[in-house]
């Protein structure tokens, strides 16, 4: 159960931070040295074998990226939240897909969608979402999306009235509905 | 009541011939099966029962090389857009695009994204453009029509503007795919 996980993981990391807890779910914080060692203790001792999803936050007012490890124990029906901080500048995150090859894909995404490097990735480098990106990366706080969206796929013209049929005449060239012709009529 | 007006002398061969050939491409559009966007869902109801659009005689091919309509069915990536380009000039002459949803037309709610194109007809040449967010399947059926109705005019002549003007196209093209390794379109 949930309550056996944290008790063994506070004997081993005793650092840790309880973020939120409930009856099949637990997210803890570690610190970042301590956060590849805590999701390796979770797989091998734990039982939490299966990687849901790494994901990453951008907290730009504390110039760290959080990393979130989300590990599933399927057998328990239990869901474990490993996070911690790393520094914002040349994040380095140590990678973990000689452990699950699924983390390489994750892995892979992050680093192109938030430039947070994972030595130790076989793939780590190549081309994933973002062909041939060459801007900064995306998902981060400080990437001006609407400029670059401006400047790189053009500006967008204002609409200068709402009325449909007017906007479905100035695009098709033609437009008249049956029920245009009854209206007439009634008149 | 009877006609009183003389019959019309059929004109030169050629423009007779045209005609039935129009006809006859307009009343067997074959689809390629290929889905961008949320706007594809919409398709699965037009294939099936209910709304049936094989009454019309259109139907699913597999493959580009046996379709004529290339339907763009929403948002497009850059990453796709590039498939999509390739798809396009594998099918043969004639073909016809259908844009779905307001992302083709201006960028809908994605103008801002900084991956996704906002208006199609500066990357490929759109024949009918379909109205919604996302278009029911009988506003698809409609564009059908408006498409057929232009084939049978002789109008929908996309394709004839691509090869014309596939300078203008591929300069668009490369400026927002960043890795351009495409083979030169050859006819
Ligand atoms: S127009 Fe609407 S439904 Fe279509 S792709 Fe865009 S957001 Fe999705």
């Amino acid at each position: 159960m949930i309550d056996k996980v944290k008790k063994e993981l506070e004997i081993r990391f005793p650092l840790l931070k309880l973020v939120r807890e409930q009856h099949n779910y637990l997210h803890i914080k570690v610190d970042k040295a301590a956060a590849a060692d805590a999701v390796l203790t979770a797989k091998t001792s734990l039982g939490f074998t299966t990687l849901q999803l790494i994901s990453a936050v951008d907290r730009i007012e504390n110039g760290a990226f959080q990393l979130t490890w989300i590990l599933e124990n399927y057998d328990e029906q239990e869901i474990l939240l490993i996070s911690a901080y790393f520094p914002r500048k040349n994040c380095v995150v140590p990678s973990l897909s000689q452990i699950w090859p699924a983390a390489s894909a994750f892995e892979r995404e992050l680093f192109e969608m938030f430039g947070i490097s994972f030595p130790g990735n076989p793939r780590e480098g190549e081309d994933f979402l973002l062909e041939g990106w060459k801007d900064m990366p995306p998902m981060r706080r400080d990437f001006e999306t609407e400029e670059y969206a401006r400047r790189t796929f053009g500006e967008r013209q204002p609409r200068e009235h709402t009325d449909p049929r007017q906007y479905i005449g100035d695009v098709v060239g033609e437009w008249n509905t049956p029920m245009g012709r009854n209206r007439e009529e009634e008149k | 009541m009877y006609c009183n007006q003389p019959p019309k002398k059929p004109g030169d061969k050629k423009e007779v011939l045209q005609k039935i050939t129009n006809m006859a491409r307009a009343n067997s559009l074959w689809v390629t099966a290929y889905g961008t966007g949320c706007g594809s869902i919409e398709l699965r109801p037009l294939g099936t029962s209910r709304f049936d659009m094989e009454r019309f005689g259109i139907a699913m091919r597999p493959t580009p090389r046996q379709a004529d309509v290339l339907i763009i069915s929403g948002y497009l990536a850059t990453k796709t857009l590039k498939r999509v380009i390739r798809v396009y000039e594998q099918i043969q002459d004639p073909k016809y695009i259908m844009a779905l949803g307001s992302c083709t037309i201006n960028g809908g709610m994605y103008f801002d994204s900084y991956n996704t194109l906002n208006v199609l007809d500066k990357y490929l040449p759109v024949d009918v453009y379909v109205m919604g967010c996302m278009p029911r399947p009988e506003a698809i059926i409609d564009g059908f029509s408006l498409l057929m109705k232009k084939i049978k005019e002789g109008r929908a002549v996309g394709w004839k503007h691509y090869r014309e003007n596939l300078d203008y196209y591929r300069e668009n093209q490369k400026q927002i795919i960043k890795n351009w390794d495409l083979p030169d379109y050859n006819w």
